[in-house]
């Protein structure tokens, strides 16, 4: 039996990972714009004890990964974790042959596609949309660079699906040490489908600058959790703790994605509805993505010099602390005059 | 000189702090960023060598894979010959786009602010902030191996001078992210 499912896409932001482009890939089959759902939200919240050492992680707590991604949309998604290696194409497999792409977590380490075969172990998402049961192929779409669209045999899909992710040098960092237990992920699509209108720009960007002016119960949330993740992060590599690297690297890159996605969302919405202004917030928004972009690399660059990573962590959350305020103004003042 | 102006192409070697270049038959050494990823040297200008782009000349970086060829910004002060200077043009690149100011140092002790903007060196991606394509090479180096089918790219930028005269340096942003590997300077009203 061969199945290949159509009208999975490719789409990629270039600022996000395998979670954005992975779950895009499947909300596009579902026929939905990957930036108008998974760009509405923009928040900030994590709670150390839910970190996970998963290049396809989200902060905070949250229903699903998906819902959490995109909570202004009736989407959801469920893990499925086989209960052992010989179960776990089967259930892929069923899935795809009753015409639904799902995401599977994969190791680098054992696909040959990844820059990162036979070198660097890591916890990767990938989507698989058909196979060739005589060819013992399946389907696996990567848009994350270098882009792939293909077969790949299921005994390599199998070790990367089974692979224990052990650190095995130096560049094995970040993700790994975390097994990936053949787990797969489904999404489901609701209605309604909210239509992509001033109404609907209105509320979402009210809903966030509200939710960035909340206070968590446990964890960090809303801007004042947000500086004081980064003022945490920065006093404990002041005080000589190297394992603020690996949390403050795991946390910086989906906040960078959903911020910079966001902004690509609010520049559709100035486009669509001619607002200058809201073009002026978008870049604004940006901006505080460009912020993000240095807080991942200054603490990915800090190992060797940890002191010296906490003084730039803390002046660069002084920066993008008044860069965020401004945003969140700008959208604002832009929003409020949208019918 | 040319009827643009005069370019003074800078030697950035002294400032240089990161191995971004490296022969693709030994890769390994250097690490443009924390994965030890590297541009391969068989496919950018040689070592040392004066290369144009976009009609601006630059002084390549005298890259072998050991010696450091570009700066990762951490706040560095670049001197300046104290010369009228309009632009500043730059070779570089960034571990994802990124933004942030750098400060002109002028001889009287003032400093004025410009936004320096670097797009992403990352395969797939293209430039953000309307920088030209300096080169773009068709494998990425990893410790291991070049890797085929991920293509770096080195964009040439430029910033404002708004205030031309009497700049004696430049301070960059202290932000890892940004990698500097030439920088140019243009006086628009030398004849």
């Amino acid at each position: 039996m061969r199945v290949e499912l159509t009208g999975v896409g490719g789409w990629r932001h270039e600022l996000t990972g395998c979670l954005h482009v992975t779950l895009g890939a499947l909300l596009s089959f579902h026929g939905l714009d990957p930036v108008e759902v998974l760009g509405a939200n923009w928040e900030f919240s994590h709670v150390p004890g839910l970190l996970r050492r998963e290049e396809y992680f989200l902060p905070g707590e949250h229903e699903s990964l998906l819902s959490g991604l995109a909570p202004y949309h009736q989407v959801s998604s469920r893990w499925h974790e086989p209960a052992d290696a010989e179960s776990a194409w089967p259930e892929v497999r069923e899935a795809v042959a009753a015409g639904r792409p799902v995401a599977v977590a994969a190791d680098n380490f054992y696909l040959p596609f990844r820059p990162a075969f036979a070198d660097v172990h890591t916890n990767h998402l990938v989507t698989v949309y058909g196979f060739d049961d005589e060819k013992g192929e399946a389907l696996v779409a990567d848009a994350v660079p270098p882009r792939f669209r293909g077969p790949l045999s299921l005994a390599d899909l199998s070790a990367a699906r089974g692979s224990a992710n052990q650190v095995r040098h130096d560049r094995d960092m970040f993700f790994t040490d975390n097994p990936i237990g053949h787990r797969w992920l489904d999404i489901e699509v609701g209605v309604p489908r909210p239509a992509f209108d001033q109404e609907f720009i209105r509320g979402v960007t009210a809903s966030n600058a509200k939710r960035f002016r909340r206070r968590g119960a446990t964890g960090y949330v809303g801007l004042t959790g947000q500086q004081a993740f980064l003022a945490a992060i920065a006093d404990r590599l002041a005080a000589g703790l190297g394992d603020a690297v690996d949390e403050a690297f795991v946390v910086a890159g989906p906040v960078l994605a959903m911020t910079a996605l966001h902004a690509r969302w609010l520049a559709s919405a100035a486009a669509r509805f001619s607002c200058p202004q809201l073009l002026e917030a978008a870049r604004a928004v940006d901006r505080v993505a460009h912020h993000w972009t240095a807080v991942r690399i200054i603490a990915a660059a800090g190992r060797d010099d940890l002191d010296r990573a906490a003084r730039s962590l803390s002046a660069r959350a002084v920066a993008l602390a008044s860069d965020h305020e401004r945003a969140i103004s700008l959208i604002e003042d832009a929003t409020a005059d949208l019918a | 000189m040319t009827s643009a102006g005069r370019f003074t192409p800078l030697d950035l070697d002294p400032y240089a702090n990161c191995v971004g270049i490296e022969p693709a038959c030994r890769p390994g050494a250097g690490g443009f960023n924390i994965w030890r990823n590297t541009f391969p040297a068989e496919e950018l200008p040689a070592g040392g060598s004066m290369v144009t782009v976009g009609a601006v000349p630059f002084r390549f970086p005298a890259a072998d894979g050991v010696r450091a060829d570009n700066i990762r910004c951490r706040g560095q002060l670049v001197t300046l010959p104290g010369t009228r200077v309009d632009w500043l043009y730059l070779l570089g690149a960034a571990e994802r786009r990124t933004e942030d100011a750098l400060t002109v140092c002028y001889a009287g002790g003032a400093c004025r602010r410009q936004w320096l903007r670097m797009s992403d060196f990352w395969p797939e991606t293209d430039q953000w902030f309307g920088e030209l394509l300096a080169y773009r090479t068709t494998v990425m180096l990893y410790p291991q191996h070049a890797q085929d089918r991920m293509a770096p790219s080195i964009w040439r930028q430029r910033v404002p001078v708004t205030v031309p005269d009497g700049a004696v340096g430049v301070a960059l942003p202290d932000n890892p992210a940004m990698h500097i590997f030439a920088l140019t300077l243009l006086d628009e009203e030398a004849s």
